[in-house]
């Protein structure tokens, strides 16, 4: 059955994580009385999840390179606290552009975070868990320092679209804009590559499967779009209208498009461009990638720098949803984000993993954490179901990597 | 043997502190011809084909390829001589497929400096349906090959990218007897090529088919290079175990 | 709030330092151990405590435990053997810090349990009534919607003084909570008092209540910044919401109306109260003798215990003018962005 699956061109691993993700949310749904499925929850869901898989975007390089990132929940503090402090101290936070700069600021940071602790892991050869756990504890100091501890608040009206709330979506028409666009990239990228197929000679899926998958694929981004758009915009203006007219909706929230923008990127790298392949080639076998004369210590060191940019970039979409820079932020990320890689099917043992299966594996405990707030569940039995559930999702992994033979 | 050298070892050492792995070893290679390097564990085979690889800088001695005098201080150097070495391991990603693993650090790039798929699948495609025409499935990973079909793709690696001088490290090691058959009989087809081959192999009657000469090598230092068809296998073992030059033999 | 209420804190604060005998600690070592260094407000206690201590005469040293009971013990005793002659510590959990206490009661060096409680009966404990801050903080949001749903943002849950305030919360609210008047839709604990996740607490509780929340009673300013956060995306800033701490953010919510109050705990205060009797007890008075202490054993172990309790100030809309005086913050960061026709009279 699964050789089936296989041949016609149908990731197991990714499907059946899609398949528990479908699960969890009919469970919760039951247990909330359909709240947990309403467009407001999932809008909700969708910001709330951003955070923790633009980062496993990154983690899902790392760990395939047989590395391993500990601090990145500091680092979404530390650069949190730049991105806040050019604004409120240094700039002015309505000064024109000061945003736009402060984001520059943020990502230069993450990226020299990131360049230091790979430089010491790549050169120098110190265990990357070592450094990074240093890193977990120098760069919590740093922001802490950058304020001297302060909440840095307010930020820029205009930034604090970038979290989702207040004017933070694109709205309808631009939703759909973009939903039927998205839809066009899948088909026409579909053909590309069947054509390419062709033209080679090489093997190919069945035309019926990558039809359905073409299918699927759009209708989960034309449902989404759907939902989003049935969330009506509190903040919508809508003086002067009748009684009882419906806000417009609210449609795709900008840190979504963020993150699609992120995983649209970081997904081509890793399966169309040198640097990606270079990764899994050293994560599946590193003396194979240096004697194939592979720049592996420059790998590795762009790797960690990559890391600290999108660290950077979740520190923006944090700190606009919240409009002020606490050092605070990010409290431990590092483990919702490896969560989340090691779910979405990344192995810990390196060599692979996939931007999809990051993503999804954010979604499916932050559904979790999502709905069991909504059950009124405390806080510390949110930790303790979350923590099982990890330990099945890695238990699976093993079972199903051996019946593989690996 | 005619004309010129491919390669020409002359008088090689190279120390790790106080261990003298390879001491003042001298070899060559000619044209269409497979040269055996033989020799017990830590007889300095390995370090000695390492450094011919780039693997390792000499601390001594010369290496001439072509004639020209080269000193390798990467394997991408030593590939760019025309040198292609298959490792004992084989040195492939088990986690990429056949053609990643063929065009490792020298992919083919699209216009948009993006990885050219499915023209490497193809290329990959004809080396390998020149050496193993069964193998056909190319786009699965490495881990899910058999052995022979690992050594096809490493040696199709070395192929494509026309080496002239190849060094293989114990291919036959892990194989069953067809699949080792599937390698000798690839390697004589290199010899009417033209391909030099420095061989690594213990199995003798492996050696005895396919090697012209073979050089011996004990703790580090080059026993004696002598053509096989002036020696017994006897005399090999000799050389090996003892050290001992093989007595002419009376034509 | 008002003048007269600042007068008697102040009366009271200056009574309680004033009637102390003066010994001098000349040169004595006050040890401080922190218990987490890197929230937002030790510095401005470390600065009173500091201050204090120079006046009396007596040297300041200190140690962060950063977050883990096993580096206070050791901070403790590495303080200890710096020849601290009297101990303050705030701890980081009231029960774990039972051994390092009994090795500062085995060398004779008195303990100031500071702003947290210590269960032990030689210590004296010097706090604001964090009980009280929650009464405060319950008060004033009753006062402006004294009917409809309310919710609970706690602090964390690993920390005692969420409890202490909202015990006191409840306290206030149980009247009209048992006549139906107010309704309990929502109560969470926030890890680590982090508003990252007292925003995502709030949206929850918000969708589950579809909107129909008319109150919000949270436990500091952190987590207040939080709630407003998500209230804003749902369009419903301005319902009441409590804080405390006076962070400068708080007070600037406060100014534009969309914090109700934030219970100020002057630092300064507690700061300079415990370096003056630390000063003391160094220089060999001994806790019992105190002038200004009085016994408590409102504690879950009823044990009782020496304290000193300082009053917190809620601070509203009315009463922006005390922290600015007070020297805690300035007009110009209270009033920033204020709407100039919507101003409380401090920004006018």
């Amino acid at each position: 059955m699964r050789n089936w699956f296989e041949k016609a061109g149908f990731d197991p691993r990714f499907s059946s994580l899609v398949i528990a993700l479908a699960v969890i949310w009919v469970l919760l749904a039951i247990a909330t009385d359909g709240i947990f499925l309403s467009p407001r929850n999932l809008y909700n869901l969708s910001i709330q999840t951003c955070v923790t898989a633009i980062m496993a975007c990154g983690m899902v390089f790392i760990i395939v390179a047989r590395q391993i990132d500990l601090s990145v929940g500091s680092q979404v503090a530390a650069t949190g606290m730049v991105i806040a402090a050019m604004q409120v101290m240094w700039l002015g936070a309505e000064t024109p552009g000061a945003w736009l700069l402060s984001i520059v600021g943020g990502i230069l940071a993450g990226v020299a975070i990131g360049l230091f602790q790979g430089w010491w892991t790549a050169y120098r050869e110190v265990p990357a868990f070592v450094v990074t756990l240093a890193g977990y504890l120098m760069w919590r100091g740093a922001a802490f320092l950058a304020a001297d501890g302060q909440t840095l608040a307010p930020l820029s009206v205009t930034y604090q679209r970038l979290g989702g709330g207040v004017h933070g979506s694109i709205g309808t028409t631009w939703s759909w804009v973009a939903g039927v666009v998205a839809c066009t990239v899948v088909v026409i990228g579909a053909f590309e590559l069947r054509r390419s197929r062709r033209k080679y000679a090489a093997a190919m899926a069945p035309a019926w499967a990558d039809a359905v998958k073409v299918a699927i694929t759009c209708a989960a981004i034309l449902a989404f779009v759907a939902v989003v758009c049935a969330y009506p915009d509190p903040s919508a203006n809508i003086e002067g209208a009748p009684e009882g007219t419906v806000p417009p909706g609210k449609g795709i929230a900008v840190p979504v498009l963020i993150l699609l923008a992120v995983a649209a990127v970081l997904h081509t790298v890793a399966q169309r461009t040198r640097f990606g392949r270079y990764v899994f080639a050293y994560g599946g076998n590193p003396e194979a990638a240096l004697l194939s004369g592979l720049p592996t210590k420059r790998v590795l060191l762009m790797l960690f720098a990559l890391m600290g940019a999108l660290a950077a970039i979740a520190a923006v979409i944090t700190t606009s949803r919240l409009n002020s820079g606490t050092h605070s932020i990010g409290q431990m990320a590092e483990l919702y984000v490896i969560a989340a890689t090691v779910i979405g099917g990344t192995s810990l043992a390196g060599g692979s993993g996939t931007i999809p299966g990051a993503i999804v594996g954010a979604l499916l405990i932050q559904s979790l954490d999502n709905g069991m707030v909504l059950m009124d569940v405390s806080s510390p039995k949110r930790q303790i179901f979350i923590g099982l559930i990890l330990i099945g999702a890695v238990w699976f992994d093993v079972v199903y990597n051996r019946r593989q033979g690996k | 043997m005619s004309g010129e050298a491919l390669v020409d070892v002359q008088s090689l050492s190279k120390h790790f502190g106080g261990i003298h792995a390879v001491e003042n070893a001298s070899c060559d290679l000619y044209p269409g011809e497979v040269v055996g390097l033989l020799g017990h564990n830590g007889a300095g085979k390995s370090t000695l084909i390492k450094v011919l690889s780039g693997v390792y800088p000499p601390d001594g001695g010369k290496i001439l390829v072509h004639g020209r005098e080269h000193r390798f201080h990467t394997p991408r150097e030593a590939r760019a001589a025309g040198i292609e070495t298959i490792h004992q391991t084989l040195a492939l990603a088990e986690n990429l497929d056949a053609p990643s693993n063929l065009f490792l650090g020298r992919e083919l790039l699209t216009p948009w400096r993006t990885l050219d798929s499915d023209r490497m699948e193809h290329e990959a495609r004809q080396v390998i349906k020149r050496l193993n025409p069964n193998f056909t499935q190319l786009r699965k990973p490495v881990r899910a090959m058999s052995g022979g079909q690992r050594q096809t793709v490493a040696i199709a690696r070395a192929l494509y990218f026309n080496a002239r001088i190849l060094i293989m490290d114990e291919p036959c090691a892990a194989l069953g007897p067809a699949e080792t058959r599937m390698v000798l009989d690839t390697i004589l087809r290199l010899k009417e090529e033209g391909i030099g081959i420095f061989l690594i192999s213990h199995d003798m009657t492996d050696v005895f088919e396919v090697c012209d000469r073979v050089t011996v090598m004990k703790n580090g230092q080059v026993v004696d290079t002598v053509k096989v068809a002036d020696v017994t296998q006897d005399d090999v073992l000799g050389m090996i175990i003892l050290g001992q030059k093989p007595k002419p033999k009376v034509h | 709030m008002k003048f007269r209420t600042i007068l008697a804190a102040a009366l009271a604060a200056a009574g309680a330092l004033g009637a102390v005998p003066a010994v001098q600690a000349k040169g004595e070592t006050v040890g401080v151990s922190w218990s987490n260094f890197q929230e937002e407000r030790w510095k401005k206690d470390e600065a009173a405590i500091k201050a204090a201590l120079d006046a009396a005469g007596a040297k300041y040293v200190s140690a962060d435990a950063q977050g883990s009971n096993e580096k206070q013990l050791a901070d403790v005793e590495a303080l200890i053997a710096k020849g601290a002659k009297a101990l303050i510590i705030l701890a980081m959990d009231a029960d774990a810090i039972g051994p390092a206490v009994a090795k500062a009661k085995e060398a004779k060096i008195p303990v100031i349990a500071y702003d947290r409680l210590i269960q032990d009966k030689d210590v004296l404990y010097i706090t604001f009534d964090n009980v009280e801050v929650g009464r405060m903080q319950a008060r004033e949001v009753l006062k402006v919607k004294p009917k409809g749903n309310y919710v609970f943002i706690k602090g964390a849950a690993t920390d005692p003084n969420a409890d202490f305030l909202n015990g006191g919360q409840r306290e206030v609210l149980k009247a009209a909570m048992d006549k139906g008047d107010i309704k309990l839709v929502g109560e969470q604990y926030t890890d680590g008092w982090a508003p990252e996740n007292a925003q995502k607490n709030m949206e929850q509780i918000l969708t589950k209540n579809n909107n129909k929340v008319d109150a919000v009673v949270a436990s500091n300013d952190g987590t207040a910044g939080g709630v407003v956060a998500a209230l804003r995306a749902q369009n419903m800033v301005g319902i009441p919401v409590s804080g405390q701490d006076g962070d400068v953010a708080a007070l600037n919510r406060v100014a534009r109306g969309e914090q109700t109050v934030s219970v100020w705990k002057d630092a300064r205060e507690l700061g300079k109260t415990a370096g003056t009797y630390a000063a003391q007890l160094a220089g060999g008075a001994k806790v019992a003798g105190l002038k200004g202490a009085t016994p408590w054993s409102g504690g879950t172990k009823k044990i009782t215990i020496s304290s000193v309790f300082l009053k917190p100030i809620p601070i509203t809309k009315d009463n922006l003018k005390t922290v600015i005086d007070a020297g805690w913050v300035t007009k110009a960061q209270v009033c920033q962005g204020v709407d100039a026709g919507k101003a409380p009279a401090a920004c006018k």
